[in-house]
């Protein structure tokens, strides 16, 4: 005899077995006494479990649905509130707040930054070249050697 | 024609609050009378099905319609419930369980099917041993079974429910009913 199908007796009990497998149980219920019998146990066991498993406490289903919508609010207000759109003022505060220390924050940025040393200020103010945007703009005749070595020269050219 | 609940879950996505009320007015007596069954406690059961439908609310976009509607929820009400007990599993011990008391069975409401008082007895006792034996087993086991009786669910569902396969439901079911069969014959 083929091995007992204690698996599929609940769904075969149910018939949702695909016919060849609900074939086979079937077969092995005709064939083993004992099987047949749990079946028929389980059937009642089923029957019985509904029953002993008794009915809740009884509920006020508007108060349920009221607890159920004030927890739900309660979930999106908890969840949501940094997306929400702030009101004007509050958002035009925080935009001039911001708008301050980030002025504030650049003055002593300035304020605190490299110290220009003195041969720096004298370089720039002896070097008439670079007091000359356009020849500043014009940088990439740096590149060209002729030019480098006729820097003073061309300088006093065009300061003539 | 009322709109099917795969219908109102697609409006819900959309933030439609009448359909959702309206899945809420469907489901909220299955959905607490199946938490109750496995917490057997009516303030927990209260409590966790309506996160079930706070969480519905939430997801409702997330439900691809690849499952029977009832399906995707119960598999939220469930696997809330499992973790509810697996959560407060040590408090329990703690803690005296009176739902039982407060909670009659459907036996204790209708006239006995026998006129014997010895039977009546005799059956009454039975249920309640079957009930006591039923809020023993294992937490996925019951809920296996109570999909079954409750909510007269296929095996294929209950597998989607309790994200397992079918033969482990087989195997949940007939081990659950085979520990409730050894209470019975007890008796």
């Amino acid at each position: 005899m083929a091995r007992h199908p204690d698996d599929d007796l609940v769904p075969y009990l149910r018939g949702e077995l695909p016919p060849a497998e609900r074939e086979r149980v079937a077969r092995h219920l005709e064939e083993c006494p004992d099987c047949k019998e749990d079946t028929e146990v389980l059937r009642d066991l089923l029957g019985n479990v509904a029953h002993a498993i008794g009915q809740p406490p009884a509920v006020n289903w508007a108060r349920y649905r009221a607890e159920l919508r004030e927890k739900l609010d309660a979930r999106r207000a908890r969840t949501v509130w940094w997306r929400r759109p702030m009101p004007l003022t509050l958002s035009a505060s925080l935009a001039g707040i911001l708008l301050l220390v980030g002025v504030w924050g650049g003055h002593e940025i300035s304020r605190n930054g490299e110290p220009i040393g003195p041969d720096e200020v004298v370089m720039g103010q002896e070097l008439g070249l670079l007091q000359d945007l356009r020849t500043v703009e014009r940088l990439d005749l740096l590149e060209d050697l002729e030019v480098l070595r006729n820097l003073d020269g061309l300088a006093s050219e065009h300061q003539g | 024609m009322e709109p099917a609940d795969e219908a109102l879950s697609e409006r819900v996505a959309r933030r439609d609050e009448a359909a959702f009320e309206l899945l809420v007015s469907r489901y909220q007596e299955r959905a607490y009378r199946l938490a109750w069954s496995i917490l057997r406690n009516a303030d927990d059961a209260r409590d966790v099905s309506q996160e079930a439908f706070i969480r519905l609310y939430e997801m409702a976009g997330s439900f691809r319609g690849r499952s029977k509607f009832s399906t995707w929820f119960y598999r939220i009400l469930v696997n809330l419930c499992l973790d509810h007990k697996r959560k407060h599993k040590w408090w329990r011990l703690w803690v005296r369980d009176d739902d039982e008391e407060r909670s009659e069975t459907i036996l204790d409401r209708q006239p006995a099917a026998v006129d014997d008082p010895v039977d009546k007895l005799s059956r009454q006792e039975t249920m309640k041993a079957l009930g006591s034996a039923i809020d023993r087993l294992a937490p996925r086991q019951r809920a296996a079974v109570l999909l079954r009786v409750q909510e007269d669910m296929a095996t294929y569902d209950i597998a989607r429910v309790l994200k397992c396969s079918e033969a482990t439901v087989r195997v949940h079911l007939h081990r659950a009913l085979a520990t409730l069969k050894k209470t019975v014959e007890k008796r």
